[in-house]
C-alpha cells in the first residue's frame, strides 16, 4: 500500500473540470496528489457555478483549466499542475493519458467517455469515470487491466432515450458526492487497493449510495478475447454535447 | 408476487415522479411487462428486441441480471430491483 508520502510521486488526470473535475481536484490535491493534468477546452459559464465550486463570477468567460489551475497553486501543498486547454480526441486521447498514472473521467457526454475509456486500455492506464445528472450519479473504476471496462458496463454510445443534462441540469450536491466517490475509488487504486469493477452509484433525493460489482463482458468490444477495438477511430465518436 | 423497482431520476417522467415502483411477476421480464401496464413507455426505455438495451444496466439486488438468467432471472421474495442507467453530465 502506498503511503501518504507516496502519492506525491502519483500523476493524475483529470478529464473534464466541471461539476465532477472541480471537486475532485481539490479533493486529490488535500489527498497529497504529486501532480495533476487538467483537460478541458470550455470556458466558464454563470450556469456552472452552483456545482463547480473552484470557479467564481468574476471567472464567467474565462478558461476553466486556466483558472482551476490557478485556483490549485494558490494552495500551494507542493501539488504541481499541468495545463490541457483542449478537448480530447482521438487524435491526442493516447497520448495524453499515457502522461499519467491513474484518470478520472468526468466529462459531459459520452463521445469523451467512450473515448477516455478506449484509449486508457489500449494505453493500459487505469480509469475511473463519474457522470451525474438531476439526482442521481455513479462512478465506476477500471483497473490496468482494463477488464470490466466502460463498454461491459455500458456497450456503446447511446443514441436515443439517453438523459441529456442539458435539459436535465445536475444537482450541486450529487456531482460532489459523487466527485468524492470517484477520487475515493483513484485513492484506493493508488494505494493497492483493487476497485476495478466497481460501480458506485448514489440517488440524492434519498441519500442512497450502492456499490454493486460489475463483471467483464464475454464479448466486450474492447477489453474481451474478441476485442474488436484496437484504435482510436474517429469516427467512432460522434455523440450529441450534452454542457451545461 | 410483488418485487419493488428503484426508478432512477431519467424514467420517473413514466412513474409519475414515483422513485420506486412495485409490479408483480416472477421473474425480471414479467415485473417489467406488468410495469409497461402501470407505466406505458418505460419497457421501450428498457429494452429492445435483442433484450436489455446497452445502455442500461438492470440489477437484481447487487447482480447484474446479464450475468444472471437476464430477463428469465427469478425473483424471490424481498428482491429488489435497481437500473442503472448510462448518463453523461457533471
Amino acid at each position: 500500500m502506498r503511503s501518504l508520502s507516496s502519492r506525491s510521486s502519483a500523476r493524475v488526470l483529470l478529464v473534464g473540470v466541471g461539476g465532477l473535475g472541480c471537486p475532485a481536484a481539490l479533493a486529490l490535491q488535500r489527498a497529497g496528489v504529486g501532480l495533476i493534468g487538467l483537460c478541458d477546452d470550455d470556458v466558464v459559464e454563470r450556469s456552472n457555478l452552483h456545482r463547480q465550486i473552484v470557479f467564481g463570477e468574476a471567472d464567467v468567460g474565462a478558461p476553466k483549466v486556466a483558472v482551476a489551475a490557478a485556483a490549485l497553486r494558490r494552495q500551494g501543498l507542493g501539488l504541481t499542475v499541468r495545463e490541457h486547454a483542449c478537448r480530447l480526441l482521438p487524435e491526442n486521447a493516447l497520448g495524453l493519458v499515457s502522461e499519467y498514472d491513474i484518470v478520472l473521467e468526468g466529462s459531459d457526454n459520452f463521445a469523451t467517455k467512450f473515448l477516455a475509456s478506449d484509449a486508457c486500455r489500449l494505453a493500459g492506464v487505469p480509469i475511473v469515470h463519474a457522470s451525474a445528472i438531476r439526482w442521481i450519479g455513479t462512478a465506476f473504476a477500471v483497473g490496468a487491466a482494463g477488464a470490466p471496462c466502460y463498454r461491459c458496463l455500458f456497450e456503446d454510445m447511446p443514441h436515443e432515450s439517453a438523459p441529456n443534462c442539458d435539459e436535465a441540469g445536475v444537482m450541486g450536491p450529487v456531482a460532489g458526492v459523487v466527485a468524492a466517490a470517484q477520487v475515493d475509488l483513484a485513492l484506493a487504486w493508488l494505494d493497492g487497493v483493487p476497485v476495478g469493477g466497481n460501480l458506485v452509484s448514489y440517488d440524492g433525493r434519498e441519500d442512497r449510495l450502492r456499490c454493486h460489482r460489475v463483471e467483464p463482458r464475454a464479448d466486450c468490444a474492447l477489453c474481451s478475447g474478441v476485442r474488436r477495438i484496437h484504435g482510436l477511430d474517429a469516427s467512432a465518436y460522434v455523440s450529441t454535447d450534452c454542457s451545461s | 408476487m410483488e418485487t419493488i423497482v428503484r426508478i432512477p431520476t431519467p424514467l420517473r417522467t413514466l412513474t409519475g415522479g414515483a422513485d420506486e415502483v412495485t409490479a408483480a411477476g416472477g421473474t425480471v421480464g414479467e415485473v417489467i411487462e406488468n410495469l409497461e401496464k402501470s407505466h406505458p413507455g418505460i419497457r421501450e426505455r428498457l429494452l429492445d428486441d435483442k433484450g436489455v438495451r446497452r445502455f442500461v444496466n438492470i440489477y437484481v439486488g447487487e447482480e447484474d441480471v446479464r450475468f444472471l438468467d437476464g430477463l428469465k432471472t427469478a425473483l424471490k421474495a424481498g428482491d429488489q430491483i435497481s437500473i442503472v442507467p448510462a448518463i453523461a453530465g457533471g
